[in-house]
């Protein structure tokens, strides 16, 4: 399968990598894949994969308009992703939804009992879509349809470390205390979110 | 050392930030002001060193042993023992000496390097405090910043053809990029041809502009990786510059991206100053930032 290529400039010293505009595992698994690829091009400063596209910031020193646009193409092109091919470890999350303050109200919204949002909660095995926001916070999809419940009205000011929560379709963990307005579900006492790449697998386990 | 007396209106310690971490989503953070900041330690011949950033006045230090340091950037009525010093330069500390950063006179961010460099902690390879992501934290009375002491060396000057004049009005050049091309051109033309004035929204993390608003068709994108000097146009149309301590992702469209070296200079500016946007190639945009840390590595 051939990479559609689409490569926008950003900034004087980056460009920007895009792949078909959508939210899904197809596309997940290309960034993935070329983000992993991109890793071993020398004199990149910053490779920052995201949904649907990768930003390449790269030393002006050793590159050019037209030399990172090649580089970029040639490399991809040499490597190319294979449909089904996406590696990426899996990275499982011990849960206490005891201790999750919006799960009885998620529950009542979705029509649901907290046991049954747990039950679906831990049914899927979730991919890592983006990181940002905060350092290690993982944008983690697709929740099942019948828990996806939107973000609060008001967010809180304060997010306990360590609070699995869920907004709309996507689900996370709090890698430190913040302001934040995501549906906590649980707790969790792992801390380790360095660990969490693009495209890696995520399982909650309810303990 | 240097004890901290008082810590001012937000100092903290910088350098040149923290590269190779975005796909974590640790911002590179990073001095606001490169060229004053570069300056401080060119003076003092540093390798490898830091400064701190003073946004406004209130920094109160004491030395307990002699050094040199070198002060750069905005004018903020920087004093030795009560009596105002020259700034762009070296001056020779001694134990007991009294530092105070007084009042504003121009410019906003001032630069105080030692020689040697502050001996404090690195994380992830830089000195750069970074609030949000709890990487250092602003200086506070009670603070100590520990260096080596030195015996004191000849004063060292920046030309004066080499200070700059901070100004209430900077044309900064924009590499088109990212969605520019979701942009009409009558919206194009608008945001090209309007002055633009800096609010009280200005932080380390960016600068929001008023102004002209500009339309966009899409309120927003797929959140995507955000470059230095990125302008944002969200939904109200004010443009927004992302500089040194911006978020790694975001999902609003952009124009494309400020060149560095005017955004250095933007990080002088105060409110109420205005700014234009003009339009410079990428290949003419890194020509004059070779030639700017060409000076420098000299």
């Amino acid at each position: 399968m051939k990479h559609d290529l689409k490569l926008e400039t950003a900034s004087v010293n980056s460009v920007i990598l895009y792949f078909e505009e959508r939210i899904c595992e197809e596309v997940l698994d290309q960034v993935q894949h070329a983000y992993g690829v991109l890793k071993t091009v020398p004199d990149i400063i910053n490779l920052t994969p995201s949904y649907h596209s990768i930003l390449i910031e790269y030393n002006i020193y050793k590159y050019d308009t037209n030399s990172i646009t090649s580089t970029i193409e040639r490399i991809l092109y040499s490597n190319p992703y294979v449909q089904g091919s996406s590696e990426g470890k899996l990275i499982e999350i011990p849960v206490d939804y005891n201790k999750g303050l919006d799960l009885e109200r998620v529950a009542k919204l979705k029509a649901l009992t907290p046991s049954e949002v747990v039950a679906k909660h831990t049914a899927m095995t979730y991919r890592v879509y983006a990181i940002g926001f905060m350092v290690g916070f993982a944008y983690l999809a697709n929740v099942d349809e019948s828990i996806a419940t939107p973000r609060l009205d008001s967010p809180r000011t304060k997010v306990p470390k360590g609070s699995v929560a869920i907004a709309e379709s996507q689900t996370a963990i709090y890698p430190q205390e913040s302001a934040g307005g995501w549906n906590i579900i649980g707790h969790t006492e792992f801390d380790d979110f360095e660990q969490f790449e693009i495209g890696d697998r995520v399982r909650f386990i309810s303990v | 050392m240097f004890k901290v007396l008082h810590g001012g209106v937000f100092t903290t310690v910088q350098d040149l930030g923290r590269d190779g971490y975005t796909h974590l989503g640790i911002t590179p953070s990073g001095a606001m002001d490169e060229y004053a900041y570069r300056w401080s330690q060119k003076l003092l011949d540093n390798k490898d060193g830091n400064a701190l950033e003073i946004l406004l006045s209130g920094l109160k230090l004491q030395a307990t042993a002699p050094t040199t340091i070198g002060v750069c950037g905005a004018d903020l009525n920087f004093q030795i023992n009560g009596i105002s010093q020259p700034i762009w330069q070296t001056h020779n500390i001694q134990a007991d000496d009294i530092l105070t950063f007084k009042k504003r006179v121009s410019g906003m961010r001032a630069y105080l390097a030692v020689k040697g460099g502050f001996n404090v902690q690195k994380f992830e390879g830089s000195f750069s405090t970074t609030l949000k992501e709890q990487k250092g934290s602003q200086l506070k009375m009670g603070d100590t910043l520990p260096y080596e002491s030195t015996t004191n060396s000849e004063v060292k000057r920046v030309s004066e053809k080499h200070i700059p004049n901070y100004p209430t009005h900077l044309n900064i050049h924009l590499v088109l990029g990212y969605q520019h091309k979701n942009f009409s051109k009558e919206e194009k033309e608008k945001f090209f041809s309007s002055t633009y004035t800096l609010t009280p929204e200005m932080s380390r993390m960016g600068y929001k502009l008023q102004g002209e608003a500009i339309n966009t068709t899409q309120k927003g994108i797929i959140s995507e990786g955000i470059s230095f000097g990125a302008v944002q146009i969200p939904p109200d149309g004010q443009p927004i510059i992302l500089l040194k301590e911006r978020q790694t992702i975001g999902g609003y469209p952009k124009m494309g991206s400020v060149l560095p070296r005017d955004c250095f200079m933007l990080a002088q500016m105060s409110i109420v100053s205005t700014v234009s946007f003009e339009l410079i190639s990428v290949e003419k945009s890194q020509e004059l930032m070779k030639e700017f840390y060409g000076f420098f590595n000299q």
